[in-house]
């Protein structure tokens, strides 16, 4: 027993040096894209940035908060720069003094329905929402808004949880926005279920759980590349969804979250962004012929057939419209 | 003079005081914070907010779940614990040994690992046993639907029974056979033998094991997470998770909690206080140092039948779900067919080289349960040792210390551990792997004490009244005897620590920080994110890693053993 201790001892010993060992700049990236994007743009940025040691945090946006604001009350902020696609918050964030202001070279470029005029966030990628359907299970695909309240789509059709997700909130606010409640109550007379994570309601449809589902681009893109049951659709109406990056005031490592924002935004950061199913925000980036031919639509497109909403008005009312979207959802069952 | 001042303030005093202050600053502290946070708002009673959250419907229906499945779980735990028990130490059923072995593998199976397995087995439209029925019987709809309270309970049964047959096996093979032999003589027949002798001989050891079952299912957040949000049931541990992340992780949610948090130990408290109702019936010292084998029920006809059961149960609760992990980790993306071209290793090479995410999570698990088991094992015997024989002033206090971290749930240790070590007091472990562990210290805590006490009860007062006649101090007495003696409940505790904390979920879920996943959260993480194989790839490598674990242990303690 003492030998088990003695070893024990010196292993926790040795991690705690291993933890405070030295390293270059640091730069702790918390972002709500999954792995199957940001790992590859993790992979060429440090690749061509060996001096920074990158490493990220990926979870939903309402993680990600809850996180942020945990450290912030504990005095400690791990994150340096925040990217996801909960377009509100960064609002909220910069009403509160938290982001500093930077403007990159590149932001000229970059084309996008937000932008802060004052350099406090930038989107970095344009997120798009398509109705993604198993297709075993669904013989003709939904075309527009109302064809998902279909008896075919009856007890079907998933959204994932908006207090988890970002890109579901906003989802859900601009739905709400264009369609009006009724639109999801009537969703929820149909039996549709709010599932977990953006990402799981996509599994859930590839395997046949859910016949259909609110589905960001990229990730639905990555399963049907690996050979899973989905199909994607966009209706006329399309949720498009600026993903904002921005840096964490105070932060001891400024210019390295200003390199990566740099590079994010740069033709070949972009171009990685559109090689793994999701909107670049530069015009001179094209989007691949086999993920157009998949279903996706181009930047312009996009943004033209976007539905509208005001984030600034949006940041006041979220807890109200996640709480007013669960009890619709859950009134049905 | 100096000699005898070292003399009355022996290891045994200092490793005590130590102790004692662990207990004090890891467990009691956080949980005295969470009430302080639920009751009071800058010094004044928060009379509104407890009446507001106390009043929403959500609250009600999320304590119902927790005590609906913390119920169900117990009494279904119980029954099957104390038959397989009864299976394996008082019958003649073949292979006694391997099955006594077999009986202890679901506990090796983490719940929500399970609970993942079961979703892709019955899930009501793409479960693999569902899809298999309607295809064979040409059934119009899916026969079952995991999903709900009737699952819930299913899936925690099946992996929490062996906590009730550890605590009722070992009470089997301790007691004293004479007893029963003694009645049989005086012409008392099977039914009252056991009704009047074995029944409450092994009463301290069901209610030990339903006990844990019953705390631990209430305050579980694993499976009800993967099998109850999706149609919108939460118990408490699942409500606060989610309204800390509806609220961006406010203050006021952290609040919310706490007095969620509160009910939770309010409830814990009603059950421990149950147990000891069941208990005060009386205790029985049955260990008197001597050793006798008992006399075994003749299964006869039975014999082939009720092994064959006992196998089917564990194929069905054992190796179809880890065949379906094991299996679905292979798959290139998930709900696609099991053929050869879909299937490969890519996903193990992956999850363990090439992502940082799953690599930490593994290393993050191992160590960070390693230490705490340790840890634990030795504080708990310390403490409970005093608590059941020595005779020292103030001992009340360290009671009530030892019983409290017993009826605080993972999901409120969490809180209250975000609440003390997050810089108010001068300290600020968030977000770093030191939190998980003082977490874990005090969530495990409860287990040491149990197993530990259980055991020294056990141990009859004479034989370390001789030692200390013969003029052995405390220490030695204690190392000489009493350690000795209740080896097995010590090793146990170990068990009953590491295996745990390896595939710790409720606590950590709210823990852990960027760098600091544990394999729990990992999980969790991947299949919340729609990583399905990738979640089945890293619960396999899980698996292994707690199967080898186990392996090792028994090994090392096998030596140490043979080296006393």
């Amino acid at each position: 027993m003492k030998k088990i201790s003695m070893i024990l001892f010196t292993m926790l010993i040795f991690f705690g040096f291993v933890a405070t060992s030295p390293a270059a700049e640091k730069l702790m990236l918390y972002t709500s894209m999954k792995e199957s994007l940001i790992g590859k743009i993790r992979d060429v940025f440090v690749k061509k940035n060996p001096d920074i040691a990158f490493d990220y945090y990926s979870a939903g946006a309402g993680k990600l908060m809850a996180k942020i604001a945990a450290e912030r009350q504990s005095g400690k902020l791990t994150v340096d720069i925040l990217w996801h696609s909960e377009v509100p918050d960064f609002y909220k964030l910069k009403q509160e003094g938290m982001l500093e202001k930077y403007v990159s070279p590149e932001s000229e470029n970059v084309r996008s329905p937000v932008k802060d005029p004052e350099g406090y966030f930038t989107p970095a990628r344009l997120g798009t929402l398509a109705i993604a359907y198993n297709k075993k299970k669904i013989a003709s695909p939904p075309k527009n808004w109302n064809d998902l309240l279909d008896a075919r789509f009856t007890n079907g059709f998933g959204i994932a949880n908006p207090a988890l997700s970002g890109t579901s909130f906003v989802s859900v606010a601009m739905i709400v926005n264009t369609f009006g409640w009724e639109y999801f109550e009537k969703m929820a007379k149909n039996g549709a279920i709010m599932g977990q994570g953006s990402g799981q309601v996509v599994d859930d449809t590839a395997s046949g759980d859910l016949l259909a589902t609110l589905a960001p681009d990229y990730i639905a893109i990555d399963k049907i590349e690996k050979g899973a049951n989905l199909g994607i659709v966009f209706p006329e109406e399309m949720l498009v969804i600026p993903s904002p990056i921005g840096i964490m005031k105070g932060t001891p490592n400024l210019k390295a979250a200003e390199r990566f924002i740099d590079f994010l935004l740069s033709k070949e950061g972009q171009t990685l962004i559109a090689a793994e199913g999701t909107l670049p925000i530069r015009d001179d980036v094209a989007i691949p012929p086999e993920i157009l031919a998949m279903g996706m639509v181009t930047t312009g497109q996009a943004v033209q057939r976007a539905m509208k909403l005001d984030y600034i008005k949006t940041m006041d009312e979220k807890e109200a419209i996640i709480k007013k979207f669960s009890a619709i959802i859950r009134a049905a069952k | 003079m100096l000699k005898r001042f070292f003399g009355k303030i022996g290891i045994a005093e200092v490793l005590l005081f130590i102790s004692v202050l662990i207990l004090i600053v890891v467990v009691a502290v956080p949980v005295l914070l969470i009430l302080w946070t639920a009751l009071f708002v800058d010094g004044s009673l928060n009379t509104k907010d407890i009446i507001h959250i106390l009043s929403q419907p959500g609250t009600y229906e999320a304590l119902k779940n927790s005590l609906v499945i913390a119920g169900g779980v117990t009494v279904l735990s119980t029954i099957i614990g104390v038959f397989f028990a009864w299976l394996v130490s008082r019958t003649d059923l073949p292979f006694k040994e391997t099955m006594k072995v077999l009986f202890l593998v679901p506990f090796m199976l983490p719940s929500f690992i399970g609970a993942l397995a079961w979703k892709m087995l019955l899930s009501p439209r793409s479960g693999y046993i569902n899809k298999f029925l309607v295809d064979i019987f040409s059934l119009d709809a899916s026969p079952f639907n995991i999903y709900g309270l009737g699952g819930i309970i299913a899936v925690e049964t099946m992996y929490l029974f062996p906590f009730v047959f550890i605590q009722v096996a070992g009470a089997l093979e301790r007691m004293d056979p004479t007893l029963e032999e003694s009645a049989r003589i005086s012409g008392a027949g099977l039914l009252t033998i056991t009704r009047r002798i074995t029944l409450p001989l092994m009463l301290p050891g069901i209610a030990a094991g339903a006990l844990l079952v019953a705390l631990y299912s209430l305050a579980h957040f694993g499976v009800p997470a993967i099998l109850g949000t999706e149609s919108g049931i939460y118990n408490i541990p699942t409500k606060i998770y989610e309204q800390i992340y509806q609220s961006g992780g406010s203050f006021v949610a952290i609040r919310t909690g706490t007095i969620l948090s509160s009910i939770l130990i309010v409830a814990a408290g009603l059950i421990l206080y149950a147990q000891n109702l069941v208990l005060r019936a009386g205790r029985f010292q049955v260990i008197a140092g001597k050793s006798m084998r008992p006399t075994l029920l003749k299964l006869r006809g039975l014999k082939i039948p009720i092994l064959i059961f006992s196998l089917l149960y564990i194929f069905i609760t054992v190796i179809l779900p880890t065949a379906t992990i094991f299996l679905v980790g292979t798959l290139k993306t998930y709900g696609i067919a099991f053929t050869w071209e879909n299937m490969s290793l890519q996903n193990l090479k992956y999850i363990l080289f090439d992502w940082r995410m799953t690599r930490d999570a593994i290393w993050n698990s191992f160590y960070l349960s390693l230490a705490a088991a340790m840890i634990t094992m030795v504080v708990g015997v310390l403490i409970s040792y005093t608590i059941v024989k020595m005779k020292v002033r103030g001992k009340f206090i360290l009671e009530f210390l030892g019983v409290l971290p017993f009826s605080v749930p993972g999901t409120v240790i969490a809180l209250g551990v975000i609440l003390t070590w997050s810089g108010k007091f001068g300290i600020n472990l968030y977000n770093t792997a030191w939190i998980i562990f003082v977490a874990y210290i005090a969530r495990y805590m409860a287990f040491s004490l149990k197993s530990n006490s259980a055991a020294l009860e056990q141990v009859d007062d004479s034989l370390e009244e001789a030692a200390r006649a013969c003029g052995a101090t405390h220490w030695q007495s204690l190392r000489d005897i009493v350690i000795p003696l209740i080896k097995p409940g010590m090793v146990a505790a170990f068990f009953l620590i590491f295996l745990p904390a390896l595939r710790e979920l409720t606590t950590s879920v709210l823990l852990y920080g960027p760098t600091t996943r544990t394999i729990g959260v990992a999980i969790y993480a991947l299949n919340e994110d729609g990583e399905t194989v990738y979640a089945a790839t890293l619960a396999s490598v899980a698996l292994v890693i707690i199967i080898v674990g186990q392996l090792v242990i028994k090994r090392i303690t096998r030596t140490t053993v043979q080296g006393v």
